[in-house]
C-alpha cells in the first residue's frame, strides 16, 4: 500500500470506527437470514484488522485468517473448539460435496457449512476494501453513504426496525469522515500532524459529533409525514388485500388482508324495494389477527329453514313491542349463494324450492337447492324495525355481563400482538362512561372528533410487525369503513365489551324505478363494514364509526331528559342524515363522470403497468435520443421559427446567434478568446465557401460598428439559412 | 481615392523592396498613423533601415537618420545655437530630430541624457533648445533601433521610457526564398532609388485625422480594458499594464481597422495588436524568467481567457 502512512495508534481509532461500521452491515444480516453467531464474524474482521495494524507478512496473515475460518465454521457447526478427526472428515467431505452442486450451477442446494466458509470470504475481502478505503484512499465516504443506504433500504421494505443503527452509523461514520480529512490534509501538506495538534483538531470534531449527536436522539422528533412507504406502495401495486380481485369495492369473502386502496365500482348488486333505508347484512367475523378478520367457527352447526318459515335473527328485538311488519322486495344481480338482509328479519319468501342454511356463529343465511349452493335472483324479506330503549341502554353495567348466559369469549378474542397503547386509548376514551351502551357510543363517535379522515385511495396495509388497527389508530388516521369498524371492534374487545365485524351493504341510492316505484339501488360501492357490540340485558346492536354515514338504530327515548348531553344528537339525526344523503348525492351526480374517467385511468394504468412503464421508458428513450440528436433536426426547426419577412438588425442577431449556438452543438466550438472572425474561418474551412464570414462581417459592422440599418437582409438570410442547413449534415 | 486604397499603396511601395514583411510594414504604418513609435528590437542587418527608408520616401517625408553613440550629445540630437558672426546673432542650427521620419539606430548605446532628448520630443512633439520651445514638423514618426546582443556598454531604456514607444516589434530573418527574392532584387540596381512617393504628407495628416474617426464600440473598450487589467492580476507580472498602455491600444486598434478598410475596430485588431503594445509595458517577475514564459506568451494566455464580446452586454 502506498502514500502517506497514518499514524498506528490513529489507525487503530480509525479501524475500530470501520469495525462498528461494519457491524452494522452485519446485524441485519445476521437476523434477517435466521444465521447466529454474530460475534464469530465479528472477530474475524477486528482479527483483520489487527493483523495489518501490526504489520504482519502475508505469509503469516493468510495462514492465520484461513485457520480462524476453518475454526469458526467447525465451532458453528459441531459446537466445539477443537478438531477431532471425525469432524473434520466430516466438515471436509461437507465442503467437497458441494462442489457438484457449484458445478451444476443450483445455488440452492449448497450446504450450510460451505455457505459459511464464503461469507467469510466475502467479510475478507470486504476488510480489504476497507482497509484500502482508509489507508490509501483516505476517504471513507463512499462506503458510509453505502451503509446508510443499507440500513435505510432494509429498514423501509424489509422487516428490520434500523432505529438505533442509523443513529450509531451517523455517529461513527461522521467520525471517521472527519479523522480521515485531517490526514488527508496533512497529506496533501505532505507533512505529519503532530499528535498536540492531531487531537486538538480531533477533540472538537468529536464533542461536535457526539454531542449533536445525543441531541438528535433526544429531541422530540416528529412522525413522517407520509405514511411508511412501503405499504403504500404494495397498496398501490396489489390493490386492496390478497383476494380483492384487483382494487375494486365490492363484497368480498377474504378478509385475512384489510387495508390498501380500492377504486370505485358502481356495478350493482341488488335492487331494493323498501320504504326505509336499512343496512344490508351478510355476516359477521370474529376473530382479529392483527392484519384482518377470520371467521373461527366453534361447533357451529348450520340451522335448515324454508322460506315463509321464521328466523333467527333476533337482535334487539322483544324490548319493545313489535310493530308493524314491512316487507322488502329484493332483486339481486349477483350471484351470491346467500342472502342479504335487514335487522329485525322475520321470514324469507322466495319462488324456489330453495333451504336457507343459517350459521349462528357468522349470522349468515346460506342458499341451498337441493343441497347445492346456488344463488337467488330475488326474494321477499319481512322483517320489523327494532327500537331501542334509551332508559334500558343506559342501565347496561359492566357487571351485567357476568348475568349473560351466552358465551361471549370468542367476541373478546384480541392478538396477543396488539399493542398496549390501543387498549389504552380505549379506556381513555370510555372511562367517565358509565353504561356499556354509552362507553360504546363514546368509541363510536371518537373518530369524528379526532382528525380522522375517510378515504378510498393510499390506504396503508401493515407491514410484518404492524398492527392494522394500531396503524390506523396512531400513525395513518385515514381509511375507510373496514379502518373504523375494525377499530371499533378491537377498542371495545380491549375494555371487555364483546363485539364483532359485521359485513353487508349500506342502504344506497334512492331512484325511482320503470314502474315509478321507489327503490333502493345498491351497489358494489355500497359494500360496507360495521359493528355489532353486545349489550348486556339487549343482545347485538349494530353501530356505525365510519365518519360520513349515519347512525344504524332508532333509539326510543323513552326517559326523561334534561335535554342535555346526547338527546340532541340523537335527536338532531332523523334530519341530518336526509340533508347530508341529498347533498352527497346531489355531489356525487356532479363529480361523477370526471373521477369515474380519473378512476378508470388509474385502473387502466395500474392493470397495464408493464406497457406504461414500456411505453414511458419508450418516451424517455426517444426523447432523450431526439435531445442528443438535436443537431439534426433543430435546423429545420430554426428556420422555421425565424422564418419572418421582417428583416432587420434584431431579426438578424437572433438568427446569427442561433446559428452560433447550433454550430456550437454540430462540435464547431468556439473557445472564450477567440473571436468571431476567428471562428468564421474555421467554420468556412469546415463547410468550405465564405459564408461564415459574410455573416459575421455583417455581425461585426452592426455589433462593433452600429451600423444596424446598411444590410443586405435578404442576401444575408439567404446565407444564413444555407448555412444553418449545412450544420445538420 | 479612399482611405484604404491610399494605406495599400504606401504599403505596396514598401512591398517593393521589403520581402516578405508585410506584417512589419503594415504595423509600421499603424504607428505613423496613430502617431506613435515604434522600438525595433533585432540583429542588424535584417532591413530595419530599409524598412523606413521606404516608409519615407512613400509618403515624401523627410527622413533622418541618428546613429547613437556612448557620446552622442542632445545637442547632436535637437540642434543647436550658434553664434553668426556676420549677423552678429546667434543662429539656431536644427538637429537631426526636426524631420518627419526618424530612424534612431542603436538608442540604448547612448547616455541616458541623450536617450530622454529624443524621447522627450517623441511623447510631445516640440523640444525645447536653449529656454526655446519649438514644434516638429508633423508627421513625426521615430523608429528606434536597439541590438538585444550587445549588451556590453549599452544603457537600456528605464520602462517609462519605454512606454513611449507605440509598438515593440522584432523583424525576424526572412525565409529562405524570401532572402533569395532580396539577392534577385538588389542584383542590377539598389531598388530603394527607384520608390516613388504615393501618398502626400498633407494626405497622410489627414489620414492621421480619420484615425481618430474609427468607432470603437463600449464592448470593444471593455474587452480591451479586462485584457488590461488582466495584465495586472497575472501572478508572472510584477509590474502590468497602465491605463495609457489601454489607450495605445485603442488608438492602435483604429489605426489597424482602417488599414483593413474597416471604420470600426473588432476584436481581432485588440487580439492581434496587444502583444506589440502591451509586451515592453509589463515586466516580468522572476519566476517567470526562470521559466522561460515571455510577456507574449503571457498577453496569448490572457487573450485566451478574457471572454471576446460577441454580443451586446451592459457594462458593469
Amino acid at each position: 500500500m502506498t502514500g502517506t502512512r497514518i499514524d498506528r495508534r490513529l489507525l487503530l481509532i480509525l479501524y475500530i470506527l470501520a469495525l462498528i461500521l461494519l457491524r452494522e452491515w452485519l446485524i441485519p444480516v445476521i437476523e434477517l437470514t435466521n444465521s447466529d453467531h454474530l460475534s464469530l464474524f465479528l472477530l474475524f474482521v477486528a482479527l483483520s484488522f489487527f493483523l495489518s495494524l501490526i504489520k504482519v507478512k502475508w505469509w503469516i496473515v493468510l495462514p492465520t485468517k484461513l485457520l480462524f475460518i476453518v475454526l469458526a465454521t467447525h465451532y458453528v457447526f459441531f459446537e466445539k473448539v477443537l478438531f477431532t478427526q471425525e469432524t473434520l472428515v466430516r466438515l471436509s467431505g461437507n465442503f467437497l460435496a458441494n462442489a457438484p452442486i457449484i458445478m451444476n450451477g443450483d445455488w440452492e442446494r449448497i450446504t450450510n457449512p460451505f455457505r459459511t466458509v464464503l461469507f467469510f470470504a466475502v467479510l475478507w475481502m470486504t476488510t480489504y476494501l476497507i482497509r484500502h478505503w482508509i489507508e490509501v484512499r483516505k476517504s471513507i465516504l463512499l462506503f458510509y453513504i453505502m451503509t446508510i443506504l443499507f440500513i435505510a433500504f432494509i429498514d423501509t421494505f424489509g422487516g428490520y426496525a434500523a432505529d438505533g443503527a442509523i443513529f450509531r452509523i451517523m455517529v461513527t461514520g461522521l467520525l471517521l469522515l472527519g479523522l480521515l480529512a485531517i490526514t488527508r490534509l496533512a497529506e496533501r501538506h505532505n507533512t505529519s500532524v503532530p499528535t498536540g495538534t492531531f487531537l486538538a483538531i480531533s477533540i472538537p470534531l468529536l464533542v461536535a459529533v457526539v454531542v449533536s449527536g445525543a441531541l438528535a436522539n433526544i429531541l422530540p422528533k416528529k412522525d413522517p409525514i407520509w405514511p411508511d412507504p412501503f405499504p403504500y406502495f404494495e397498496s398501490l401495486v396489489q390493490g386492496r388485500g390478497e383476494g380483492g380481485g384487483g382494487a375494486k369495492s365490492g363484497y368480498d369473502m377474504n378478509d385475512s388482508t384489510l387495508g390498501g386502496s380500492f377504486v370505485q365500482d358502481s356495478t350493482l348488486v341488488f335492487e331494493a324495494k323498501v320504504d326505509s333505508q336499512q343496512y344490508w347484512k351478510i355476516e359477521t367475523k370474529n376473530t382479529y389477527t392483527s392484519k384482518g378478520w377470520e371467521q373461527v367457527s366453534i361447533d357451529d352447526v348450520p340451522i335448515s329453514f324454508i322460506p315463509g318459515m321464521k328466523m333467527g335473527e333476533i337482535a334487539g328485538r322483544g324490548n319493545v313491542e313489535d310493530t308493524a311488519q314491512l316487507l322488502a322486495d329484493l332483486k339481486v344481480s349477483e350471484a351470491f349463494p346467500f342472502i342479504v338482509y335487514p335487522y329485525g328479519m322475520n321470514k324469507v319468501y322466495a319462488t324456489k324450492d330453495v333451504v336457507f342454511q343459517y350459521s349462528e356463529g357468522a349470522g349468515k343465511y346460506s342458499t341451498e337447492i337441493e343441497g347445492k349452493q346456488e344463488a337467488l335472483d330475488s326474494y321477499q324479506v319481512e322483517f320489523t324495525e327494532s327500537d331501542y330503549s334509551l332508559k334500558k341502554l343506559r342501565a347496561t353495567r359492566m357487571e351485567d355481563f357476568s348475568g349473560v348466559a351466552e358465551d361471549l369469549t370468542q367476541y373478546l378474542q384480541l392478538p396477543e400482538q396488539l399493542p398496549e397503547r390501543v387498549k389504552e386509548l380505549a379506556k381513555n376514551i370510555t372511562d367517565n362512561q358509565e353504561s356499556v351502551y354509552e362507553k360504546t357510543k363514546a368509541i363510536e363517535r371518537y373518530f369524528g372528533r379526532n382528525g380522522f379522515v375517510y378515504t378510498q385511495q393510499g390506504v396503508a396495509i401493515p407491514k410484518a410487525g404492524d398492527d392494522y388497527v394500531d396503524q390506523f389508530l396512531f400513525d395513518t388516521k385515514k381509511g375507510y369503513c373496514d379502518n373504523f369498524s375494525t377499530s371499533m371492534v378491537v377498542m371495545l374487545r380491549s375494555i371487555d365489551i364483546p363485539a364483532r365485524w359485521v359485513k353487508g351493504f349500506a342502504p344506497g341510492e334512492f331512484v325511482l324505478n320503470d314502474a315509478d316505484e321507489k327503490v333502493y339501488q345498491i351497489t358494489n360501492n355500497e359494500a360496507h363494514s360495521w359493528v355489532e357490540a353486545y349489550m348486556p340485558g339487549i343482545g347485538w346492536m349494530p353501530y356505525e364509526p365510519t365518519i360520513g354515514f349515519n347512525s344504524l338504530t332508532d333509539i326510543e327515548y323513552d326517559i326523561e331528559l334534561n335535554l342535555d348531553d346526547t338527546l340532541t344528537p340523537e335527536v338532531k339525526k332523523p334530519e341530518q342524515p336526509k340533508k347530508e344523503q341529498t347533498e352527497k348525492t346531489v355531489k356525487t351526480d356532479k363529480n361523477f363522470k370526471i373521477s369515474e374517467i380519473f378512476i378508470s385511468v388509474g385502473t387502466w394504468i395500474r392493470n397495464n403497468m408493464w406497457i406504461v412503464g414500456a411505453i414511458g421508458f419508450i418516451v424517455i428513450f426517444a426523447g432523450w435520443r431526439l435531445f442528443v440528436g438535436r443537431v439534426k433536426w433543430l435546423p429545420k426547426v430554426l428556420v422555421y421559427t425565424h422564418r419572418t419577412n421582417q428583416d432587420d438588425w434584431v431579426t438578424f442577431t437572433r438568427r446569427y446567434t442561433s446559428l452560433l449556438k447550433q454550430l456550437n452543438r454540430s462540435g464547431l466550438k468556439r473557445a472564450t478568446g477567440m473571436t468571431l472572425s476567428d471562428y468564421a474561418t474555421m467554420v468556412d474551412n469546415y463547410f468550405g465557401g465564405e459564408r461564415m464570414k459574410m455573416l459575421t462581417t455583417a455581425y461585426e459592422k452592426g455589433l462593433y460598428g452600429g451600423n444596424i440599418t446598411d444590410h443586405e437582409w435578404f442576401e444575408l438570410k439567404e446565407i444564413w439559412e444555407d448555412l444553418i442547413n449545412r450544420t445538420s449534415g | 481615392m479612399t482611405h484604404k486604397e491610399m494605406i495599400e499603396k504606401v504599403l505596396t511601395n514598401i512591398e517593393k523592396v521589403m520581402i516578405g514583411k508585410r506584417d512589419i510594414a503594415e504595423l509600421s504604418v499603424t504607428a505613423l498613423l496613430a502617431r506613435g513609435h515604434v522600438l525595433l528590437e533585432d540583429v542588424p542587418g535584417v532591413g530595419k533601415t530599409m524598412m523606413v527608408k521606404a516608409l519615407a520616401k512613400s509618403i515624401g517625408a523627410d527622413f533622418k537618420r541618428i546613429q547613437f553613440t556612448p557620446d552622442l550629445l542632445p545637442s547632436d540630437v535637437l540642434g543647436v545655437s550658434i553664434y553668426n558672426p556676420r549677423e552678429m546673432e546667434f543662429e539656431f542650427r536644427p538637429g537631426p530630430i526636426m524631420g518627419n521620419i526618424i530612424l534612431a539606430d542603436e538608442i540604448n548605446r547612448t547616455s541616458p541624457k541623450t536617450q530622454s532628448s529624443l524621447l522627450e520630443g517623441m511623447e510631445e512633439s516640440t523640444v525645447t533648445i536653449d529656454g526655446e520651445t519649438m514644434r516638429i514638423p508633423q508627421p513625426f514618426f521615430v523608429m528606434a533601433t536597439q541590438n538585444p546582443i550587445e549588451y556590453e556598454g549599452t544603457y537600456p531604456l528605464p520602462e517609462a521610457q519605454l512606454d513611449r514607444f507605440l509598438f515593440k516589434l522584432k523583424m525576424g530573418y526572412p525565409t529562405k526564398l524570401e532572402e533569395i527574392e532580396v539577392l534577385d532584387r538588389a542584383e542590377k540596381a539598389v531598388p530603394i532609388d527607384t520608390l516613388e512617393t504615393v501618398v502626400s504628407l498633407e494626405e497622410l495628416i489627414e489620414l492621421q485625422k480619420a484615425v481618430t474617426e474609427v468607432k470603437v464600440d463600449n464592448t470593444i473598450k471593455s474587452y480591451i480594458v479586462e485584457c488590461a487589467a488582466q495584465t495586472r492580476d497575472n501572478p508572472y507580472v510584477y509590474l502590468g499594464v497602465s491605463p495609457r498602455g489601454s489607450l495605445a491600444l485603442m488608438k492602435a486598434c483604429q489605426a489597424y481597422a482602417m488599414i483593413k478598410g474597416r471604420t470600426y475596430v473588432i476584436p481581432d485588431d485588440v487580439q492581434y495588436l496587444s502583444p506589440f503594445v502591451f509586451g515592453h509595458r509589463m515586466i516580468l517577475r522572476p519566476e517567470a524568467k526562470y521559466e522561460g514564459i515571455s510577456t507574449t506568451e503571457i498577453v496569448e494566455r490572457i487573450l485566451m481567457k478574457v471572454r471576446v464580446p460577441i454580443d451586446k452586454v451592459q457594462l458593469k
